[in-house]
């Protein structure tokens, strides 16, 4: 019968070919959509794990502290010496942050200064990124300050001009005065008005000395969303080992707003490549129907001979199924192929790829695919095969023989 | 001995946008097993309506319709397919073959549809192309085949499942006049040689003078069952 079913496809063949054509090119469409999406997720990913790290260690139940003496980890030598004997070469990033009331001559803000020590290879990717003028405040230097371009124009300070920073200290109200040595741009407008950033042993002793507001943990092996599930029993063990007084978080814990938009983006993208294989689906249903109709004299033979209701309607499952697999393997295999290529690297030209940069994203993205993606079009091809069939099955295997061997086409 | 098929009081009546057309009347019938009959008329006298009754292709207005020693005609359709596919073969004036597939895969046709091994069907079907002597066009399509070839094919596939009987509705209507006396031979011989029965709808004088029994049909009702030797 399957032989019957094949044969039959092409009985009509620019149809045919026209329906494989369509189910082919969703294929290969929704394998291209599912590469350069997870390039941009992962983009997404390595630029929020760059700047946020893929776990942060706080004090227990920072969220809820209002104290900024609490807030703090107190001792942080202390613990980044357990977190090194826990996970030796680790990247680990330290940062302090104070709510600061930032001045310069004639205009102060309210800004949240961080003092920030990143390992060298994370520091040069941040200061790549978001150093527009200047430089970042070199690990040990007491004095530079780093300002977000919104806020420097608010403060109306640029390079080489003082500002006055106060905040409130774990040994009472901290003052010191700092030169601008660069200015940033963050693509958040919010982050831009209110950031400053500092050497952290300038934040230590403007605020808190020895104390850090966090660790993050960097891993830099991990440059894909996919690479997450390692995470959890990471977690775990930095728990176990850092003891109760600190709390360890992924950074999908940390921020679940990111964590929730990272991953609203696949059953976006499932919906999206479901609506085309939709209306790729709409061809196969006309081609098939078509067929059925045209050979209606035939199917009241079959079953004339002695076919049952349920096998008719089998060999158009058989026939829909077909030519859904003969279009599917197709622009399975040109998909693949189009993956590859982008997983090489690949950037958006001209003004896209600014509007990608503009996000936080690398210039060069690398498509990738995984089998869950590939499982999910195989899914789609066998739905839209299936789905095309059922009515067509329906008026075949409702025929009775001698009216449809009357039929004339 | 025991009718093969037995037909009482077989009544059909078309309905069509409101008009009713009567195309059989209270049709009494019995047919031997083994015995070769054929069924003739003018057209629209009811012979086709008769064939497609007797072989579960439809149901009758009334009457009923027994082979063997089962009544048929309340069968629903599922179970009527089944019975045609172990008890009858049909062969039509449209030959009605499978386009694309060969003369060796129609005529195994039937025998796939009752689930029987590749091998077992093949055998089969080139047995009984060969009977026919097609057997060396056993890799043509049926539009590589002459109408003859075609409907001696179509016979093959009747015949190769081996049916309790086998119903031809104006089997050499569309045949050339030694065409037309050939394949009746043939299914003459397969009659005596394989005992088949056969049941022909017909007005083909060629084949009526060459069949012992005759059922006459005028305006859906049997006006004549007439017995000869041959």
């Amino acid at each position: 019968m399957l032989i019957l079913a094949w044969r039959s496809i092409w009985r009509h063949r620019t149809r045919s070919i026209g329906a494989a054509f369509a189910v082919g090119f969703t294929v290969w469409m929704g394998l291209a959509y599912f590469g350069l999406t997870n390039a941009i997720r992962d983009g997404m990913y390595v630029n929020l794990t760059d700047t946020v790290g893929h776990a942060q260690i706080h004090v227990r139940g920072y969220r809820d502290i209002r104290d900024f003496r609490e807030a703090v980890i107190a001792d942080a030598a202390a613990l980044r010496r357990r977190l090194d004997a826990t996970f030796p070469g680790a990247q680990v990033a330290a940062a302090l942050e104070v709510p600061t009331l930032l001045s310069g001559e004639d205009r102060a803000r309210g800004v949240l200064l961080a003092g920030l020590d990143h390992p060298p290879a994370l520091r040069d990717r941040f200061a790549a990124k978001y150093v527009r003028e200047g430089r970042l405040p070199h690990p040990d230097d007491p004095d530079g300050i780093a300002l977000g371009g919104a806020l420097a124009r608010t403060l109306q300070v640029k390079l080489g001009d003082t500002v006055y920073a106060y905040a409130p200290g774990t040994d009472g109200t901290g003052a010191s005065a700092y030169t601008v040595v660069g200015i940033l741009h963050f693509p958040d407008p919010t982050q831009d008005a209110r950031s400053a950033l500092l050497s952290l042993p300038a934040a230590q002793d403007l605020a808190a000395p020895g104390a850090v507001s966090r660790f993050e943990l960097h891993v830099l092996e991990f440059r894909r969303t996919t690479d997450d599930a390692a995470l959890v029993p990471l977690r775990a063990r930095l728990q176990d080992a850092l003891g109760r007084d600190v709390v360890v978080e992924t950074w999908r814990e940390t921020y679940p707003s990111l964590s929730n938009l990272e991953r609203s983006l696949r059953p976006m993208l499932v919906f999206f490549i479901g609506l085309f294989f939709v209306l790729a689906g709409l061809l196969v249903v006309n081609t098939i129907y078509l067929s059925v109709i045209e050979r209606t004299r035939e199917f009241g033979v079959v079953i004339a001979l002695g076919a049952r209701a349920g096998l008719v309607m089998r060999m158009v499952l058989a026939e829909s199924l077909l030519l859904c697999t003969a279009g599917a393997a197709a622009g399975l295999a040109l998909g693949l192929a189009t993956v590859a290529r982008l997983a090489r690297g690949y950037a958006y030209p001209g003004s896209w790829g600014d509007v990608v940069e503009a996000y936080g994203l690398p210039r060069v993205l690398y498509a990738s695919i995984g089998s869950a993606d590939i499982a999910i079009i195989v899914a789609f091809v066998i739905g839209i095969g299936v789905l095309a069939a059922l009515w067509p099955a329906r008026v075949a295997g409702k025929l009775e023989p001698v009216e449809a061997m009357r039929f004339v086409a | 001995m025991e009718p093969l098929v037995r037909v009482r009081g077989l009544t059909k009546i078309y309905r069509l946008d409101g008009q009713q057309t009567t195309a059989l009347r209270e049709v009494d019938l019995e047919i031997a097993p083994g015995e070769f009959t054929a069924i003739a008329g003018p057209s629209g006298s009811g012979k086709s309506t008769l064939l497609h009754l007797i072989g579960g292709l439809d149901h009758p207005t009334a009457g009923e319709v027994w082979l063997g020693g089962e009544r048929i005609d309340r069968f629903d359709h599922n179970r009527l397919a089944e019975l045609r596919l172990r008890n009858f073969g049909f062969v039509f004036q449209a030959y009605n073959l499978i386009p694309v597939l060969s003369a060796l895969e129609n005529a195994s046709f039937v025998l796939e549809l009752q689930g029987r091994p590749r091998q077992e069907r093949e055998q089969r079907a080139r047995s009984a192309l060969a009977d026919l002597g097609i057997g060396d066009l056993w890799n043509r399509r049926p539009n590589q085949l002459s109408g003859g070839q075609q409907q001696r094919v179509a016979v093959a596939r009747a015949l190769a499942a081996a049916p309790r009987v086998i119903l031809a509705d104006e089997p050499t209507a569309n045949l050339d006049g030694l065409t037309g006396l050939a394949l009746i031979d043939e299914m003459k011989q397969l009659n005596r040689e394989h005992g088949v029965t056969f049941v022909v709808a017909t007005h083909d004088p060629r084949l009526l003078e060459r069949v012992r029994r005759i059922i006459h049909l005028e305006d859906g009702r049997i006006v004549r069952d007439e017995t000869r030797a041959t």
